[in-house]
């Protein structure tokens, strides 16, 4: 019995500042202190949301959203994930990429607009490919440092008993390097989700980012918030989504 | 060395210098040690810590195969680790991410399933730890992960098994019982051993032969020969004899 207070407790701190937050919205909007182009009451935002829900905009525009990050994000993992072992175990491939990699990580995505413009044109490739980068260096980075932070005492251990090459990286070294990557695939995906927008936000007639800078430009506030809600909501279910996964698959901690 | 040395020495460590060089001067760590081990013989060195026995040991297993003058098993020189030395560490260092049974399992290669399994079941009942096949490294006590390294090292019956203070960290309780089990083991099996230790008790209860290290450069300061017969009793008269023997090689 004294657990389930204890977990109703939990949750009250989870919500608490969402929920006080909603609270002040409200009673600011109560009290006529809100002028809804700047800052559009809670209940008009709910009736928005349900108007976008019913005529399928969200949901379209959503589902083009979601649909371009997987296929960048899909990219960056794989990509990163592979290449991010090889440098890790390669000393020679560490020093040949370090300083690349060092220098064309710090550019944030959108810098790098007006030359996918150039190089892809504003169609569907470019837009994969800056979702791409958003997701591809940290996510490299953070599975190099993995393999690197193998405990060195256990690969003593491995090699002492001569084990074989391939079984060495996939039973010590994956493994061992498992949560660094898990964290990389995590802020990767976060990065990419945050690159849709951007590429969206600055070419494109569908997605989540068009959406959004549809409604500033018709002065529509109530539209760019759901809009933006939208993208904190699934940005955060699709990282409860991996975090699952993570739990499942390292389940020795 | 063979052609003089026709006698039944299985380990032989001749001259063998070591120098540590990440010091601003090369700081000499072992000075002149020569010895040999009988096959089955249970050979244990001791000395204060930082006397540079480990070092040997690690040399003795290929992990550290840097030093002037020679190690070498059945006639064969040491260069590399190999899996004809098994290696028991301080820290049991089980690979977190395999269960007991599953880092058991790790040490075999290049047979089928089936032996696979039976020497992992084997090796686990020979360390008592049957029953947690299932069971991560994290969810066992000191003393058990202990053993599930021990089996683990011991899985692929190496003639060879080196330990480098393997009961350093565990309680005296479970250190009792794990040195009598080891020495159990260590007769039914008939491996050569080499265990490295700071516990005088240990090394008289555990070994044929008491190698005793000097301090930095680690020199082999005497060999004690310790011709007790099996079971031992660590409260015996000639026990506490050669306890006190090697004792007053330390302190006095």
């Amino acid at each position: 019995m004294k657990s389930a207070a204890k977990k109703a407790g939990y949750l009250a701190e989870y919500f608490l500042f969402l929920i006080l937050i909603l609270v002040v919205w409200f009673v600011m909007d109560g009290m006529g202190k809100l002028n809804p182009v700047i800052m559009p009451s809670p209940s008009k935002i709910g009736s928005t949301l349900v108007s976008l829900i019913e005529k399928g905009t969200l949901m379209d525009n959503l589902v083009v959203s979601v649909v371009r990050v997987l296929q960048g994000y899909l990219l960056a993992a794989g990509l990163g994930v592979v290449l991010g072992i090889l440098i890790g175990l390669s000393k020679h491939l560490d020093r040949l990429t370090a300083l690349l990699i060092q220098i064309i990580k710090p550019i944030p995505p959108i810098a790098w607009i007006p030359l996918v413009i150039l190089w892809f044109g504003i169609g569907e490739s470019g837009k994969v490919f800056l979702i791409f980068l958003g997701g591809f260096f940290t996510i490299l980075i953070n599975v190099i440092d993995g393999i690197h932070q193998t405990d060195a005492k256990l690969i003593e251990v491995s090699k002492s008993m001569e084990t074989p090459f391939f079984k060495h990286i996939f039973k010590v070294v994956i493994p061992s390097a498992a949560p660094n990557i898990f964290t990389g695939l995590r802020t990767g995906l976060s990065s990419c989700w945050m690159c849709v927008v951007a590429a969206e936000l600055v070419s494109s007639t569908t997605g989540l980012g068009y959406l959004i800078m549809n409604a500033r430009q018709f002065g529509k506030t109530d539209e760019v918030i759901v809009g933006m809600l939208t993208i904190g909501i699934i940005g955060k279910i699709m990282d409860s989504l991996l975090k699952l996964v993570e739990k499942h698959l390292i389940k020795w901690n | 060395m063979a052609e003089n040395k026709r006698d039944d020495s299985y380990i032989v460590v001749k001259d063998l210098n070591k120098y540590f060089y990440d010091t601003p001067e090369p700081m000499k760590i072992l000075e002149d040690i020569s010895f040999t081990v009988k096959k089955g013989e249970m050979v244990c060195l001791v000395g204060s810590s930082g006397c540079g026995k480990s070092t040997l040991l690690r040399a003795i297993s290929g992990l550290d195969p840097s030093h002037e003058g020679t190690v070498t098993v059945d006639g064969k020189e040491i260069v590399k680790p190999e899996k004809e030395r098994g290696m028991v560490f301080q820290e049991h260092r089980l690979f977190p991410w395999l269960t007991v049974e599953q880092n058991v399992d790790f040490a075999l290669t290049g047979m089928d399933k089936e032996t696979r399994a039976r020497l992992v079941k084997e090796h686990l009942e020979l360390v008592g730890l049957s029953g947690f096949e299932k069971s991560y490294p994290r969810q066992l006590s000191g003393g058990m992960a202990q053993r599930a390294g021990i089996a683990r090292a011991l899985a692929n019956n190496p003639p060879v098994l080196l330990l480098d203070e393997p009961f350093g960290a565990l309680d005296t309780f479970t250190k009792i019982t794990l040195q009598n089990e080891l020495k159990r083991i260590q007769q039914k099996s008939g491996t050569t051993m080499l265990l490295v230790t700071h516990d005088i008790d240990e090394a008289v209860f555990l070994a044929d032969k008491i190698l005793i290290f000097s301090e930095r450069p680690g020199r082999i300061k005497r060999i004690v020969p310790v011709n007790l017969p099996a079971p031992r009793d660590r409260n015996s008269y000639e026990f506490l004899e050669i306890r006190k023997e090697i004792y007053n090689e330390f302190f006095n």
